[in-house]
């Protein structure tokens, strides 16, 4: 620089060519570089780009930026779920399941903690675990979806999107998630081999029961049967000392007929989930 | 010009946005909008490009006002951004969509030539006489101010090229000054 900053300033021709792009790389150049350190010479590019195209351009981005200003930080859940290649609105939907939620998905760690302390701590090969895994994706699912839980219940219903879709979509993350984090829990079970995924079809058999039982049912109400029911049973078997018979070859066929006659069950009566007015 | 009739410094209404005021950006904007789009159009020819690199730069200065340290023009620190941004939105488009402006003439009036002589001395002479390539990677590197790899995304030439034209460059400049 052979003069102090301050001495020079863009003429009036000057800024008309940098504005149309008219000066060569090294003007060009020339110009940026005082621009950065000139607020007199910012302001006379601003007024010569006064065309209506160019306010109409920064306007809308302008709008734009205030737009983007005012919505609401994407949450992590939702980042990730975009991430990877889901749709925005099916993004937004699965963030807002309340199951899906890091204090439901904490509780359900601490349960299956205990369930999993339990079993260490006494040799029952995890009978414990067995009462409490199938429960939590059977909880999950039905927080899931429905009038109790969800706050945008109603605006859902309004929505011209099926309720089966985002039932199925919710239910199917919930399951994924729950389910993980109990593979992830049984790891840690001192029993070894075939009894420790013992609890994986009694948990899907039940999931899908009680997702088949909200056709009819709310899902809190059909959630409590099938729990109850389950609880029932494995007390008996654990009073009559005879919980391996859940690992056993017939009792897993037999979840495994639940699964798909239950699923039959959702399949037929799907449409119920439209239709029936808020339970 | 609204925007030049408040009386606060650039500086006053970045401290002023970082509280969350709305209308000192909406300020800062309306004064640093027109040469931030004019110079990044320079940088990329894609005006949807170009339209969303200033949307991300002036979010970037909203939630990151406080980080302006004081020193230095606000405009430096918010050419800073943008320029980062836009390599940014490049590396989000596929490569046969960007395309980048080349410098559209070089030849020099004899009144750019006094302009020029007086801010740049001999230097202005002796970046004409650079290729188009050359004189590319030392506007992205020394006016820029963007690091080797940043300057090899914005032109789309590896690092290891970046830093060869550099040093060709250099050595024709030092060739004709001396």
């Amino acid at each position: 620089m052979t003069t102090a900053p301050g001495s020079w300033h863009l003429d009036s021709a000057l800024v008309r060519r940098y504005v149309d792009a008219a000066t060569d790389a090294v003007t060009a150049a020339s110009v940026e570089a005082h621009l950065l350190r000139c607020a007199e010479c910012r302001r006379s590019i601003a007024a010569g780009t006064v065309d209506s195209a160019s306010v109409a351009r920064r306007s809308a981005i302008w709008t734009d930026v205030v737009d983007r200003l005012d919505a609401p930080r994407v949450g992590l859940l939702e980042r990730v779920l975009r991430r990877i290649g889901v749709r925005d609105g099916d993004a937004r939907l699965l963030a807002a399941t309340p199951s899906l939620q890091l204090s439901w998905l904490a509780s359900l760690l601490l349960a299956l903690g205990f369930a999993v302390a339990a079993a260490r701590g006494r040799d029952t090969a995890g009978a414990l675990f067995l009462l409490v895994a199938p429960l939590l994706p059977v909880a999950g699912v039905a927080a899931a979806y429905g009038a109790d839980v969800d706050p945008a219940y109603e605006l859902s219903m309004a929505a011209p999107y099926r309720a089966t879709r985002l039932l199925l979509l919710r239910s199917v993350s919930v399951l994924v998630a729950s389910l993980g984090l109990a593979g992830a829990a049984a790891l840690a079970l001192p029993a070894s081999g075939w009894s420790q995924a013992a609890w994986l079809l009694p948990a899907l058999g039940l999931s899908v029961t009680t997702l088949a039982l909200s056709t009819r049912l709310s899902p809190a109400l059909a959630a409590a049967g099938v729990s109850l029911t389950w609880v029932s049973v494995v007390v008996r078997l654990l009073q009559l000392d005879r919980t391996a018979d859940i690992a056993g070859a017939s009792t897993q066929l037999s979840f495994l007929v639940l699964i798909v006659a239950a699923t039959a069950v959702l399949a037929v009566r799907r449409d119920q989930f439209d239709t029936r007015s808020a339970a | 010009m609204d925007a030049y009739a408040d009386p606060r410094t650039d500086a006053e209404l970045l401290a002023a946005v970082a509280d969350g005021d709305r209308d000192a950006m909406s300020v800062l904007y309306g004064r640093h909008a027109p040469w931030l789009v004019l110079r990044l159009s320079r940088r990329c020819a894609d005006p949807s490009i170009v339209d969303e690199t200033v949307q991300d730069t002036f979010l970037a200065v909203w939630r990151s006002a406080g980080k302006y340290t004081g020193q230095g023009e606000v405009a430096a620190w918010m050419w800073g951004i943008g320029v980062r941004r836009l390599i940014d939105t490049l590396r989000r488009q596929p490569v046969a969509t960007v395309v980048l402006t080349e410098p559209t003439r070089t030849e020099i009036s004899a009144e750019e030539q006094v302009l020029l002589g007086v801010e740049y001395g001999d230097l202005a002479g002796a970046l004409h006489t650079l290729s188009p390539e050359l004189h590319a990677v030392v506007q992205a590197t020394v006016l820029d101010g963007l690091t080797t790899r940043e300057a090899s995304r914005l032109l789309g030439i590896p690092p290891g090229t970046v830093k060869t034209r550099m040093m060709r460059a250099r050595a024709a400049l030092r060739e004709e000054l001396v």
